[in-house]
């Protein structure tokens, strides 16, 4: 591992955040894109699931961002990449003529084709975000400084990532494998692109997360700087107190409280807050020693995840230096 | 009468794994033979199962494990991870007209990379094992982890849009050989389709399209062997032999799309089901919070009071106030959580019970759940607390 200090999530253009079902991956991209434009950055937040989820976390009550993207707060523009939309794109500006690709995406056969077919909605999304990237404003400077992917879930292991190198090696010569050479080379530009992974402190994510950077710094070669452990509760109690729990458990049952909950039950709430903690604690620390990497732990929200009051506080924490875990 | 399939559904990382293996760990306790099939690539049944690796083939889990947890002699239970590169391959050799064409399929460079990445060829192979296994009749009960599915049932869905998909005009031209005397017009198919090849030809480079015809090859050969077999493992999946568990978080999201897909169910003859709400935190007590703790004021005397009855067996310089400070926010924190699950699974809880669905809940336990007997906690939790049971109540 490079001994040089961790530079700011915010230097590269492109940063995908990755990770299981259910993880809080859109959360940790809108955080992001939140602390971005803090920072000064016009930033691109992309999202690649069916149902929309930006604007509901970063401006509630505002209509759908749909392909076409919408400034949704200052500095933050948001998308969602429909890969048929995306298709449409890519076959105008390959074939110029807007009647053909119309055609082409009328034929049902074609769309029936589409929709089984594989590895190409990774593709093209990858295709329009590359897109994207290379666009300018007026003054020639990048349109977007920085581009947020919120990538599909890793269900099918790295398969969003992994298939602009398919392509290069299945696909002989012609159009698709030039384009699939120009994404390759943008996923693996260390001074361009950044993954960033996104787990839970329990057991089986751990597991999970180590078995993903493993495979993605393998089969993919994209730059891996840090881990995101989302929903990491603190401590619940000071540091003096740490056997509350067992302190309650040992109170009479009768002793007296006032209205206050039976000592049994507030020994039960006391050890579910110590147990969440030590868990985590410890499979945090298991994360960063199975990666080797840095971890950045984003607090446990007991209201949930409601909105922009919430992606607020996990923007701060999510910009603080990550820190090396001992194991 | 008993279920002889149940299906898990649900979207990521909502514990489906971890019940469809609790389900089965209930399944043996009862006497029955049961079997816990993932589809899931990562290994997590495995863990959960604690073996060592999952192969092709179920693994029966050893008689000495199963009696401590209370398994009788007649009962089973058997794990297995269904290894899709293998599955596919076995079936391109099944079905392939000579051993030519399977060694052609087998090398050709998009179906090594991409043979489950088709859509739909999961549970495609998944359904072929499924029915393999049910025929076997090695198992009285098989209960099948599908892959997260974002929306309700892509499990039964997709491998008959597979199917429509290999039937269509423009696959068929692909993949017969008058895809070759197609580029050279051919008149047997309509100018559109092939006007639509030459433009995919043009816009993915040449030889693109021979590739991906071969790959298709496999699909094809297997279809018109699975065809019918695809009808009969849907008749069975949708009779009375099979039961849909919906597994929910208590996540707003997990929530809705729980509840969606209770309400797209009537669109289809699916032998219900229920929902199972995993990881509810639950008040120890039972019932919601009391108020005093979720909004009401908090008495400075109770906390004195708390404070006295922790100083009084500890040295004097224990901080017993803070530690009755600490001990009510504990309270009143986990007071909260309570009273959001509670709250997020009204809806679904509300509807489950309006549509005659059974329901249950899996409250969250302290720790992990990554052992045999963290399994049959959870089956306690869900069949031995008062819910309604599986099988008993399937179906309206």
């Amino acid at each position: 591992m490079a001994a040089e200090p961790l530079g700011s999530l915010l230097e590269r253009r492109l940063v995908i955040v990755t990770g299981k079902g259910g993880t809080g991956k859109t959360t940790v991209a809108a955080a992001l894109a939140v602390a971005a434009a803090r920072a000064g950055r016009r930033v691109l937040v992309a999202e690649t699931g069916r149902d929309e989820q930006l604007p509901r976390l970063l401006a509630p009550g505002s209509p759908p961002v749909g392909y076409a993207g919408r400034e949704i707060l200052p500095g933050v523009t948001a998308m969602r990449i429909d890969p048929f939309n995306a298709l449409g794109e890519y076959l105008g500006l390959q074939l110029g003529v807007r009647s053909v690709v119309d055609f082409v995406l009328r034929n049902r056969g074609f769309r029936q084709l589409m929709s089984a077919a594989p590895g190409w909605r990774d593709l093209i999304t990858l295709g329009k975000i590359w897109h994207v990237e290379q666009m300018t404003n007026g003054d020639g400077g990048p349109l977007y400084h920085l581009i947020i992917v919120d990538a599909p879930a890793t269900g099918h292991g790295v398969t969003f990532l992994d298939v602009p190198h398919v392509v290069v090696s299945a696909v002989r010569t012609g159009p698709l494998r030039r384009n699939a050479e120009r994404v390759e080379q943008m996923v693996v530009d260390t001074k361009r692109t950044l993954l960033l992974p996104v787990a839970l402190a329990e057991e089986l994510p751990t597991r999970e997360t180590a078995e993903l950077v493993e495979r993605l710094r393998a089969d993919v070669g994209i730059t891996i700087d840090r881990a995101v452990v989302n929903g990491v509760f603190p401590a619940p109690f000071p540091e003096a107190l740490s056997d509350l729990d067992e302190r309650l458990a040992k109170l009479p049952d009768d002793a007296p409280r006032g209205e206050l909950p039976r000592p049994s039950t507030l020994a039960a709430c006391a050890r579910y807050l110590r147990a969440r903690f030590e868990l985590n604690r410890s499979y945090v620390a298991e994360i960063g020693r199975l990666t080797g990497l840095p971890v950045v732990c984003l607090p446990y929200l007991t209201t949930g995840i409601q909105g922009p009051a919430e992606i607020a506080v996990l923007a701060d924490a999510l910009v603080e230096p990550p820190r090396a875990v001992t194991a | 009468m008993h279920p002889r399939i149940v299906v898990c559904v649900g979207c990521g990382g909502v514990g489906k794994t971890t019940i469809a293996a609790a389900l089965g760990v209930e399944a043996a306790r009862r006497g029955r033979r049961a079997l816990v099939l993932t589809i899931d690539p990562a290994r997590r049944l495995a863990d959960a199962l604690g073996l060592r690796s999952l192969g092709n083939e179920p693994q029966p889990i050893p008689r000495h494990v199963l009696a401590r947890l209370g398994v009788p002699g007649d009962g089973g239970l058997a794990a297995m991870m269904l290894d899709m590169k293998r599955t596919f391959d076995d079936l391109v050799a099944r079905f392939a007209e000579s051993p030519e064409v399977r060694d052609r399929i087998l090398s050709n460079a998009i179906y090594q990379h991409a043979s489950d990445a088709l859509a739909g060829s999961v549970e495609y192979s998944a359904m072929e094992k499924v029915y393999e296994l049910y025929e076997g009749r090695n198992f009285d009960l098989i209960v099948v982890d599908t892959p997260p599915a974002q929306h309700a049932l892509d499990f039964l869905e997709a491998p008959q849009r597979l199917l429509e998909f290999l039937d269509s005009r423009l696959v068929q031209m692909l993949i017969h050989p008058a895809f070759a005397a197609g580029r050279f017009g051919l008149r047997l198919f309509q100018r559109s389709t092939h006007r639509i090849l030459q433009i995919v030809e043009r816009v993915s480079g040449f030889g693109f399209l021979e590739d991906i015809s071969e790959f298709l090859l496999a699909f094809e050969g297997m279809a018109g062997g699975f065809r019918e077999r695809a009808h009969r493992v849907r008749s069975l999946l949708v009779g009375p032999e099979a039961a849909f568990v919906r597994v929910a978080g208590t996540g707003a999201e997990s929530q809705r799309q729980a509840v969606d897909f209770l309400d797209r169910l009537e669109a289809f003859d699916v032998p219900l089901s229920g929902v199972l709400i995993n990881r509810v935190r639950r008040w120890p007590e039972g019932g919601a919070p009391p108020e005093s703790l979720t909004g009401g004021e908090l008495r400075e005397s109770d906390i004195a009071a708390l404070a006295t009855a922790l100083g009084a067996s500890e040295a004097p310089d224990f901080p017993a106030e803070a530690a009755a400070r600490a001990a009510v926010a504990a309270a009143t924190g986990y007071a909260a959580l309570v009273q959001r699950d509670l709250r997020s699974t009204l809806a679904l809880r509300t509807r489950a019970r309006d549509r005659g669905r059974y329901w249950g809940q899996v409250p969250e336990f302290a720790g992990d759940i990554h052992d045999l007997a963290g399994l049959a906690h959870i089956a306690d939790a869900i069949f031995h607390e008062g819910e309604p049971s599986l099988g008993e109540h399937a179906g309206p």
